[in-house]
């Protein structure tokens, strides 16, 4: 009855980043899917870091560039093309 | 010998320049100070110019650009580039907040009420090495490869500096919710 290629909850969490940042492998990234169809405390465990992970990314990424960097680097890169700026 | 020729403007800007935002964002994780960080991304900026035949066409130029960052941000600041692990930090246990979000409030509710400042701060209250890799990795999207390359440290190192990195962070955006009184703590704790 049992799949040879089953993996239990200890590997499966083990394994938990590597398998949301997309790092495994096709085969062993299948037998965690595997596992988070059959059980249901590890697929909240991932669920809820999955949430986590996007919640980060949403909350740090609104911050950009001041306007006036980015104009002052072209000038300083373009306006004496052939005196590039030692800095 | 002649120079190897510098890209042209709408080449830089499409190439580079479009990644000003993202260098600006670390190296203002990375010092602190927003002064700092406009000097260190003009200067990555000024480097990646001078530098561009070095750059590998095809390769992410946003990994190139962060570890040009990350190398004058250390030679600025006199950092030596091999820190040793911060043992005391390493050996906490990691421990996901999943279990005592799940007991109190809804994990949604935790999540939505943080604001953007509230989690910068806690990011920039993290350790050296531990901000750097989770800055890297969850705020601008590099591989573990990309990272490993960045920091020059091996792959099996970016992973347990990222976990702990996570869960760190986890714990204390959980601890100041709680405190703020954003979301109820587990009834069983102390
Ligand atoms: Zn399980």
């Amino acid at each position: 009855m049992s799949d040879p290629d089953a993996i239990d909850c200890h590997a499966a969490a083990d394994q938990l980043y590597e398998y949301l940042d997309g790092e495994l492998s096709p085969t062993v990234e299948s037998q965690i899917r595997a596992h988070l169809a059959d059980c249901a405390p590890c697929f909240g465990l991932f669920d809820f870091e999955e949430t986590y992970l996007r919640f980060l990314e949403a909350r740090t990424r609104a911050q950009g560039a001041p306007a006036h960097l980015r104009r002052r680097i072209l000038d300083e890169l373009f306006q004496h093309p052939e005196q590039p700026p030692r800095s | 010998m002649s120079q190897p020729p510098s890209p042209d403007r709408e080449g830089f800007e499409r190439e580079a320049l479009v990644h000003l935002d993202a260098v600006y964002r670390t190296a203002l994780r990375l010092s602190g100070s927003p002064m700092e960080a406009e000097d260190l991304a003009q200067e990555t900026m000024f480097k990646a110019f001078r530098g561009w035949h070095q750059y590998e066409a095809g390769t992410n130029a946003k990994a190139w650009l962060l570890t040009i960052l990350r190398n004058t941000f250390i030679n600025r600041y006199r950092r030596t580039k091999q820190r040793p692990e911060m043992v005391d930090i390493t050996e906490i246990e990691p421990y996901t907040v999943f279990h005592d979000v799940q007991d109190a409030s809804p994990a949604q509710t935790f999540f939505d009420r943080l604001v953007d400042d509230e989690v910068l701060r806690a990011i920039d209250a993290l350790p050296e090495d531990f901000r750097e890799v989770l800055v890297l990795s969850d705020v601008e999207g590099l591989t573990y490869a990309e990272i490993a390359a960045s920091i020059e440290a091996p792959v099996g190192t970016v992973k347990s500096r990222l976990f702990r990195a996570r869960q760190l962070l986890q714990r204390e955006l959980y601890d100041y919710a709680v405190e703020a009184g954003y979301i109820e703590q587990r009834r069983d704790r102390p």
